[in-house]
């Protein structure tokens, strides 16, 4: 693990794509289906990156309520940590705002648009968000290198670029003995360096960590720790990060705790470091 | 990588099944090969014989047996007086077992028709007149029977000499007995019978006076139906039903190629149900995800259809070296049919990805990633 995490090319890649995302532009609606609910009386929703009102989740099979009204809004480049108990309805929420599921009630913006709405989820899901899971999730019939080019394939790279690029960002997770190893081969605290890797294939603005550190010994949940905040400050990438370890949730520079499907407490302004 | 390592890396990633299913299509597509390509092989000899004797047009009665019924030999003078016809050659064949060949062709022929004018000596001589007991063997059929000039050959009751070996230019006609048709009449029995009557038209009459000769000759003569040449064979029920059952048979095999194909395209993306949960919250799209399991199961079709061509044409050889077959007809593995052979297996793999396709395309992301 060494110097700037996704080096510059990263940046400049990001610059591009992003703007031909057209997520940038609120009034585009460009990638939104028709207009988004939202009750426009309270004014534009510009600055905030994610805008969640009265969102619910119910899931079919059962009477499971994974989430009973969410009320949230996260500014760009806020790094926020989410606690509480097993059950409560955090990867629900993750899944909200990563487009892996769409709320049974409530409104759910990104930039504006609405996040169910969206014509193109693959496209959200591809280049605006990067997801860290609890279980790596990394793909066991691919090498290392391979499982960072899987979600370039939706950029419009070349196969040598994609290569190139899942090389330079396994090298800046530390990784770069272990390019082609496959996931079996490789330690916990290594597959979620390469799962860290993945989700900066398409420089994502937002990066979604569901208890990454969960499944790791504490050394390599620091380490790992430690590679995700710096992602937060050098990139100004926006986190949010699920967690149980409240010294992890300390270093966020909000806390949310969540409680039956509800947020409970919401923390604007713990800053412990900078 | 490219998204076809992607489809590799499903294939090869359970390699036993991948192989049974390949094996599976494999058996279906030799079976499609090697029925369709023994009764096309069965008409394309019928034909180039035809074709080899210097036929235009034959009388015959198919009816529903691989041999023409006999009829009277007087057939022939009702028709030989119409117009256009140029010759006629009075036929008696017949598949019979000789010696130790379980099946071979015997083709009596009029003596000194025109049907014994194509073949060529190799060794030997022809036969002095139609009354020598005498035959000529073809040159497949000579291997079979493993006899050389001067040599006995015994033909149900009666004992013939082997006084030429001739080069008839088709598969039939190599694979024959040859003989005078008085002789071939009294040894079966069939005194003042033939069963074909090759007729040849004079050079310069057209395609529509041929098929018009073909009608008087339907009105003159019940006991037969004459069809021009090429058409010969495929107007025989026999043959219709040989090729009903081989496509048949076929689609058959066919099916249950679907069947397994599907089913281990079913297998795979339900096994893989949370990897691909995994590529969709990447943000692979839903096109990508079907693409990838149609990729996967058209080679899967198309390893099996390259693998079942070359079992079919392999065992269709074989079996055109057995001793009862060889020289019955020269299977026809023509490239067309293994092209065809293989585009039905690719088909069957598209097909059978269909269904497993749309089912993983349905899958929810969130799914299988609670964690
Ligand atoms: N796919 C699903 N189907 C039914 N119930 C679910 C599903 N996913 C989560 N749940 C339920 O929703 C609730 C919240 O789950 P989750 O968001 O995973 O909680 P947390 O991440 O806070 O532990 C739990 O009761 C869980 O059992
Ligand atoms: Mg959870």
């Amino acid at each position: 693990m060494s110097e700037n995490i996704g080096a510059e090319k990263t940046e400049e890649h990001a610059e591009k794509s992003k703007s031909e995302r057209g997520f940038s532009d609120p009034t585009s609606n460009h990638l939104s289906g028709p207009a988004t609910t939202l009750d426009t009386k309270t004014g534009p929703s510009l600055p905030y990156l994610f805008e969640a009102v009265g969102i619910a989740k119910k899931f079919e099979d059962g009477q499971v309520h994974a989430l009973r009204g969410v009320n949230l809004r996260v500014m760009a480049g806020e790094f926020i940590a989410v606690t509480g108990p097993s059950g409560c309805g955090k990867t629900t929420l993750l899944q909200m705002l990563g487009a892996l599921d769409r709320p049974t009630k409530g409104t759910l913006l990104y930039r504006g648009n609405s996040i169910p709405d969206l014509r193109d989820p693959w496209r959200y899901r591809a280049l605006e968000i990067g997801f860290i899971f609890q279980a790596f999730h990394l793909l066991p019939t691919f090498t290392a290198l391979e499982n960072v080019q899987i979600p370039m394939f939706e950029n419009h790279l070349s196969a040598a670029e994609r290569k190139d690029r899942a090389v330079g960002l396994l090298k800046s997770v530390g990784l770069k003995n272990r390019l082609d190893h496959f996931p079996a081969k490789l330690s916990g605290g290594e597959r979620q360096r390469v799962a860290i890797a993945r989700s900066l294939a398409n420089s994502p603005s937002v990066l979604l960590a569901d208890e990454p550190t969960g499944n790791l010994d504490s050394e390599n949940a620091h380490l790992i720790l430690e590679l995700i905040a710096r992602l937060h400050h050098e990139q100004n990438m926006t986190l949010v990060l699920v967690t149980h370890d409240i010294g992890i949730a300390q270093r966020a520079s909000r806390i949310i705790q969540m409680k039956d499907g509800r947020i409970v407490t919401d923390s604007e302004s713990i800053i412990v470091r900078k | 990588m490219t998204f076809f390592t992607v489809v590799a890396r499903g294939l090869i990633r359970r390699p036993v099944r991948t192989g049974l299913t390949v094996l599976g299509i494999s058996v279906g597509i030799a079976a499609v090969v090697a029925l369709v390509g023994i009764s096309r092989g069965f008409s394309k000899s019928w034909e180039t014989g035809m074709k080899a004797r210097g036929t235009d047009v034959v009388i015959s009665n198919m009816g529903s047996s691989l041999i023409p019924k006999p009829f009277s030999a007087s057939v022939i003078d009702r028709i030989a007086h119409l117009p256009h016809v140029a010759a006629t050659c009075g036929i008696l064949v017949d598949l019979i077992s000789v010696e130790n060949a379980q099946m071979i062709m015997v083709s009596a022929r009029e003596w000194g028709g025109f049907s014994w004018n194509n073949l060529k000596l190799i060794s030997g001589r022809m036969p002095h007149d139609a009354t020598e007991p005498a035959v000529l063997l073809g040159r497949t059929a000579a291997n079979v029977l493993n006899k050389k000039v001067g040599d006995k050959i015994q033909i149900e009751t009666g004992e013939l000499s082997v006084i030429g070996i001739v080069d008839g230019n088709a598969w039939v006609e190599n694979g024959s007995i040859i003989l005078a048709l008085p002789l071939f009449q009294e040894i079966t029995g069939n005194l003042g019978k033939i069963n074909i009557v090759d007729l040849r038209v004079n050079p310069s009459t057209s395609a529509k006076d041929v098929q018009r000769l073909c009608e008087q000759i339907n009105s003159l003569v019940p006991e037969g139906r004459a069809v021009v040449a090429g058409e010969h064979i495929t107007d025989s029920e026999a043959y219709r039903m040989a090729q009903a059952m081989s496509w048949g048979t076929s689609l058959l095999a066919v099916l249950v190629g679907v069947l397994g194909v599907m089913n281990t395209m079913l297998m795979t993306v339900f096994e893989r149900t949370q990897e691909i949960c995994i590529l969709l919250a990447l943000g692979w799209k839903r096109g990508r995800i079907i693409r990838m399991v149609l990729w996967e199961s058209a080679m899967l079709g198309l390893l099996g259809g390259v693998a079942g061509v070359l079992i079919g044409s392999v065992g269709v050889r074989i079996l055109g070296r057995t001793p009862s077959i060889r020289g019955l007809l020269e299977p026809d593995l023509s490239t067309g049919l293994l092209a065809v052979s293989v585009a039905i297996a690719v088909a069957v793999g598209v097909v059978s990805g269909l269904y497993p396709a749309w089912r993983s395309s349905r899958l929810v992301p969130s799914r299988a990633l609670q964690s």
